[in-house]
Order: C-alpha cells, then structure tokens, then sequence
C-alpha cells in the first residue's frame, strides 16, 4: 500500500492541501455547512462513529477485564489476561483513530489488524477448547456476546484507514 | 418481567436512535431538540440507576456479581453524557450518528443490567 505521506513528517502540518481541494471533500455539496475541515482525516466524519464505538469497546472490555482480573482471577486466567490485552488495544485504536495523524492511521492499521487476527484467534480457540475459556471474553465465539460487533469493528477501521489512505 | 422504569429507558433509547439515525439520513447536524432528547433519556437513566442503588443500599445483592453490576451502574449514565458533548463537538451529520450509537448502547446496556439483576418491577 502506498501512501504519499512520509511517516516523518511532522503531525502539526498533515494536510496543507485539504482545504483548499475540491475533490477531496467526502460529501455531495447538500451540506451549505464549512464544517468537515479535514474531509481526509479520521478526526472528523463518518470515522467518527467508528472512534465513538471504539471508544465504547475500549472502556466494555476493560473494565470487564478489570473487575474479573480483581475478583475472581483463578477461575479463567487465560480469559481475563485475553480480555485485558482487547482492551489495551481497543484503547490504542480509539486513541489513535481519533488522533487521526499519518503515524498515528499508521498505529492504528496495526492495532486494527491485531484486533481482527484476536478476535478469530481467540474466537477460534474457544470454540475449540471451551475448557480454557470457562467464562467469556469478548473475543470468544467471535465477539457473539456484543452482537459480533467486535468482529465487523476491525474490518470497518481497516476498509475506514483505506479510504483515507487512498484519498490523502 | 421487566417493570415500566427500565421498559421506558430501552423504549427511549431506540427512540432516541432513531430520531438520530434519521437527523443523520436528512444530511442534519444536531440541533437543540435532538440535545432536549438526550437530556430525556439521560433523566431517564439516572432514575433507574437510583432506583437500583436504592436496591443495594436496602441490602439486595445481584446474582451476577455486585462489581459487574455497579460498572453497568457508572457506565450507563456516561453514555448518553458523551454522545451529547459529541454531538456539540462534531458539527457534522455524523454528530447525531454518535448520537444514534449511544441511543442503542443505552438500550442494550439496559437489557444487560437486567440479566444481571432483575430487581425494579416498578
């Protein structure tokens, strides 16, 4: 995948251009707003939903983590340290999808990625040996505990990244 | 059997994201009424989650653990408090999506605090 923006260039000058070209802009001009500065950002627009249930996933699966890591530690250490780690890297996707510079897109690829190989992983694990996963993740079963949203999330952030990635 | 409390709050939560949902279809950022009915459902919130502390606080403890149950308790009400600061933030049509994503979070995390406790018949 190529993109035109060098990883080294400074966060604080990203897109000079943005503004100032038509083409970029991402809606049909029904909208008499100026809002939507930086159409080729995920710092604004539709990938803003994504960030909010990125967001929310984040704070569901630590927090779950954090009260059955506190709790009941012993019962299903493998699930609990599982769900610790999706909620480290839903955080470092929320956060770096809302930052929205080119190195952060670039974390955030990644941290889509590792999402979507975990939640097969460790979706795949547990219906393999539900020994090891006496209680849930939200990854086991493909995330079928949240609506299998944990497992359409990664792939709208990366289809999400793409786009901006090819516009910018 | 829910009671009418937490019926209300799922029912609102839908309303809420499809008023959102639609504000969005029709191109619209948030206005002042979309706000006004955040504000409904986050009222709405808080009397269930006072009336399920009042539970607690009589001594009732939930089956499905008393930590889970007050993380749905903290949880709940922030979410229709963030969506409304969102929606004030993102001056776009995806303002109300967030918006709309909040309405049913609301309702899910409803649903769920009640597999985990069905204790409000009221």
């Amino acid at each position: 995948m190529s993109e035109p923006t060098a990883p080294s260039e400074p966060a604080a000058s990203t897109e000079p251009a943005a503004s100032s070209d038509p083409v970029a802009s991402p809606e049909p001009a029904v909208s008499p707003e100026p809002a939507a500065p930086q159409p080729d950002s995920s710092r604004t627009g539709p990938g803003r939903v994504l960030v909010a249930i990125y967001a929310l996933f984040a704070l569901a699966a630590s927090a779950r983590a954090g009260v059955q890591i506190a709790t009941k530690f012993d019962n299903a250490p493998v699930a609990y340290l599982l769900s610790a780690s999706a909620g480290a890297v839903y955080i470092l996707a929320t956060v770096t999808l809302g930052v929205g510079s080119p190195l952060a897109r670039r974390i955030a690829v990644l941290s889509c990625s590792v999402e979507l190989v975990g939640v097969l992983a460790v979706g795949t694990w547990s219906l393999a040996d539900p020994a090891t996963f006496p209680d849930a993740t939200v990854w086991s079963g493909y995330g079928s505990g949240y609506g299998f949203v944990p497992l359409v999330l990664p792939v709208l952030g990366l289809l999400w990244l793409r786009r901006l990635s090819k516009r910018a | 059997m829910n009671g009418v409390v937490p019926t209300t709050v799922i029912v609102a939560g839908l309303v809420l994201a499809g008023y959102a949902g639609l504000t969005t279809a029709r191109n619209q950022r948030m206005q002042v009424p979309l706000l006004i009915a955040v504000g409904v459902l986050e009222v709405l919130v808080l009397v269930l989650v006072g009336l399920v502390v009042a539970k607690i606080a009589d001594g009732g403890r939930p089956a499905g653990g008393l930590a889970t149950l007050i993380g749905y308790l903290i949880a709940t009400p922030v979410v229709p408090v963030a969506a409304g600061f969102w929606g004030l933030l993102e001056r776009t049509r995806w303002g109300p999506a967030v918006i709309a994503v909040a309405g049913l979070v609301v309702a899910v995390l409803i649903v769920r605090l009640h597999q985990i406790w069905p204790v409000i018949h009221v």
